[in-house]
């Protein structure tokens, strides 16, 4: 079996990742960064490339950008992070700029007035565009950065398990998907940067394939803490049909503005002025009226765009839309009228985000030792609800935080490297050709439906209930697989180590939303629809012990 | 009766197979189809060990590029129809069936430095040009190697067109300090100079145009 040996292991090549890994070997220690797609090819590639960056126009700065933060997120973040956040979002701009990306400048070559904008839940114009292809030139940039840095990197390997002693982390047990191998991963620490976990919502979700929430599962089964499991972001405006491109993202709610409107199957008004509105705003309402029953036959509400055209700000904003690419999923999708905003949109709520995940303090350290999180696998920062162009910002922030961190702590120290966990490679390597009864494909979306129609935009006891049933009967299928035998590139044997993430993850998400009975942010319950400030200002604190799942609650921290 | 379509894919197994072959797959027809929703279809209840690779269904991620009859198309892009035979993307290396070896421009870039040289955390003011601004919308989806006669895999005397176009975003690049035209010459730009058969781009990029031509201007001697 191929063993490798660092000082820093980075799970993850997105912006979190790659960011971590460049931080650490700048600071001289020996990175390998593992990434289960090629290098630089996951979500924040398929971003629209949307950056925070208080202070640009007149009377912003930190302290505003904080408090939106704060308030976008319902009063759940942690404030600590919120500060670091804040405070360091022009620093992660800058820093993926000297990767090689470019953002959008006025014609001095500034940022200016002029090249910010106003998404919902920000006080002031903060956000930075990018050229037509949005977040394509910040996964193409991470993949220069990382080069530059001379980082040994492996595509397509996707981490199976932790290694960890009585101690620490101590690695990982990784499967090379192209070559159909194990790779044994001995390590100083281990940054976990793999995202969220969209992709349990599939095919209501904006994500890429890979987003399968692997990072949470394994920081889960290591012993680490997660936080707030149950806040998972819908992006409101998402394709309804045709099939194949269900989920795929049109918008968030400023694409509305300023005149858009929001109607029913019946054309009856749902919503006006969304321009505005936070993204789980949008989204809520929608959930309700389509758990009322005013969806259309796809399952969707009408976006009409069309009185924008009356404007010429209006009309300014369907060129602007237009010349940056972003309305070409609808032209092939719903056709030239509907490009041209003169026929409504179908449009459903799609899985987009995870504001929950791995509990770290202000330098990305979890509360296992030797174990680091980056980038939207971590929880927290952004409370019940996270406020648009905010997360690209954050990957290169906290990837950054964590890569100098762990960097810190191993570069130059000799660890003992626990062996190998025979148990865990066995495993994976026993998988081929099973001959069971259970493709591993169809668990998936078995799996998928239950989350998408019970832990999804609308939450109910009775609902949460028959998931975690579901997951159970999923668990027991899952022992019983059938498992085709090629060695390279086994989509079965991929599906089969993401299953049993995603299987984690998913009960993590339904027995948090089980726990917290109000409704905040992004979290709906039909049976609790009001926030309860009083009882639940509380973070909801998930990890394993004794074999256990085993929850507690905090009062949110306040802002020293 | 239900309507159903028809498509040939080709499959083929380096360790296993002689040579590849095109297999023929029949599926319910459903209006507006991709062809990436007939691969997930396939693989989800024809033939759970066919391979191939998607990301994003929105022509992102570039990560589904494949060639519809003998053309490259991103699958995820490309509306589904009767007879088609879709295949790898031609001129790479198959792994399994339409998954061709990807790894080899990661590789690139470190071999070429296509990278800007020097780390600079404060650019504070930077004017780029549009041309530079418009090959940032490159995928990175290898798919133009298709269309280029000359391009043959591991042959170092043609770059071929995804690095010319790396090559001139970098150019085009105001903080750039390394020679890249002279790179372009020495990976035989040189003979895209006299080609009629002008590459493609499933992103839109004017490859012959913006870059391309953009390096041809200053050829080095």
């Amino acid at each position: 079996m191929q063993v490798e040996k660092c000082d820093i292991l980075c799970l993850g090549g997105g912006g979190a990742g790659i960011t971590a890994a460049i931080t650490a070997a700048e600071q001289g220690a020996d990175v390998i960064l593992v990434s289960k797609e090629p290098l630089g090819y996951g979500d924040t590639r398929i971003s629209m490339g949307l950056m925070s960056c208080p202070g640009v126009v007149e009377g912003d700065d930190w302290q505003h950008f904080y408090k939106d933060l704060i308030k976008g997120g319902e009063n759940l973040n942690d404030p600590e992070l919120v500060h670091i956040m804040a405070e360091w979002a022009p620093y992660g701009l800058k820093l993926l700029e000297s990767y090689g990306h470019l953002f959008e400048r006025n014609k001095d070559g500034k940022f200016s007035k002029e090249v910010v904008f106003l998404l919902g839940g920000h006080s002031l114009p903060r956000t930075i565009g990018c050229p037509p292809g949005g977040g394509i030139s910040m996964g193409n940039s991470l993949r220069a950065g990382a080069a530059r840095a001379g980082i040994r990197v492996f595509e397509e390997v996707i981490a199976c398990n932790l290694l960890f002693d009585d101690k620490r982390v101590t690695g990982a047990v990784c499967f090379d998907l192209c070559r159909g191998e194990v790779i044994l991963f001995q390590s100083g620490a281990v940054v976990i940067a793999t995202g969220g976990a969209g992709w349990l919502y599939y095919p209501h979700t904006d994500c890429n394939a890979g987003v399968t929430g692997d990072g949470y599962a394994l920081a889960y089964e290591a012993g680490a803490e997660l936080i707030d499991m149950e806040q998972v972001q819908f992006m409101p405006f998402a394709l309804t049909y045709p099939a194949s491109m269900c989920g795929v993202y049109v918008g968030e709610p400023s694409l509305a503005a300023p005149a858009g409107i929001l109607r029913n199957s019946k054309g009856k008004i749902i919503l006006e002025g969304l321009g505005t509105m936070t993204r789980a705003q949008v989204t809520n309402a929608m959930a309700v009226e389509l758990s009322n029953g005013g969806g259309t036959e796809y399952g969707g509400l009408l976006l009409d765009l069309s009185p924008n055209l009356s404007s010429p700000e209006g009309r300014r904003m369907w060129k602007v839309r237009k010349e940056r690419g972003q309305l070409e999923s609808v032209r092939f999708a719903y056709g030239e009228d509907a490009y041209r905003w003169e026929k409504p949109w179908d449009v459903a709520p799609a899985a987009h985000y995870f504001m929950g995940g791995i509990k770290v303090n202000t330098s990305g350290q979890s509360s296992v030792p030797g174990l680091y999180a980056a980038g939207q696998v971590l929880g927290g920062i952004h409370g019940a609800n996270r406020l648009g162009s905010v997360s690209l910002a954050e990957l290169f922030v906290f990837g950054y935080l964590a890569g100098e961190a762990a960097a810190r702590e191993c570069k130059g120290q000799e660890f003992s490297f626990s062996k190998g966990n025979e148990e865990a490679v066995a495993n994976i390597t026993g998988l081929r050709g099973r001959k069971g009864s259970f493709k591993p494909i169809k668990l998936h979306r078995r799996l998928q439906k239950t989350m998408w129609e019970n832990v999804g935009i609308v939450r109910e006891e009775r609902g949460l209930r028959a998931a975690l049933r579901e997951i159970e009967e999923i668990e027991e299928a899952s022992k019983d697989l059938q498992i085709t035998p090629q060695l390279s590139y086994n989509k079965d044997k991929l599906h089969t180590i993401e299953l049993k993430h995603m299987l984690t993850v998913a009960r993590l998400i339904t027995e948090s939303a089980l726990i917290r009975q109000e409704t905040r942010g992004a979290h709906l319950r039909l049976d609790f629809r009001e926030k309860d400030e009083e009882n639940w200002r509380r973070n909801i604190i998930i990890l394993k012990n004794k074999n256990k799942m085993q929850f507690r609650t905090e009062v949110v921290k306040t802002d020293a | 009766m239900p309507r159903n379509v028809s498509i040939e894919i080709f499959r083929y197994d380096p360790q296993k197979d002689d040579s590849p072959s095109w297999r023929t797959y029949t599926i319910p027809y459903e209006e507006k189809n991709t062809v990436l929703g007939a691969l997930i279809y396939i693989q989800e209840n024809i033939d759970p060990s066919f391979a191939f690779r998607y990301g994003c269904r929105y022509k992102r991620c570039g990560l589904c590029a494949l060639e519809v009859d003998g053309k490259p198309r991103m699958a995820c892009h490309t509306y589904l129809q009767e007879g088609m035979r879709i295949g790898p993307l031609s001129k790479l290396p198959v792994i399994r069936d339409l998954a061709v070896d990807r790894k080899s421009i990661f590789h690139d870039l470190k071999k070429y430095s296509l990278y800007i040289e020097k780390k600079e955390e404060n650019v504070e003011i930077i004017v780029e040009p549009e041309q530079g601004a418009r090959l940032r919308s490159c995928a990175e989806c290898l798919s133009c190697l298709s269309t280029c006669s000359r391009y043959n895999f591991g042959n170092g005397n043609f770059g071929g067109p995804f690095l010319f176009v790396k090559l001139a975003q970098l150019q085009f690049d105001p903080r750039n300090s390394k020679n890249r035209f002279e790179q372009a010459h020495a990976l035989g730009i040189m003979h895209c100079r006299d080609c009629k058969n002008k590459c493609f781009c499933p992103n839109g990029i004017n490859i012959y145009g913006d870059a391309i031509c953009s390096l041809l201007e200053n050829n080095v001697d």
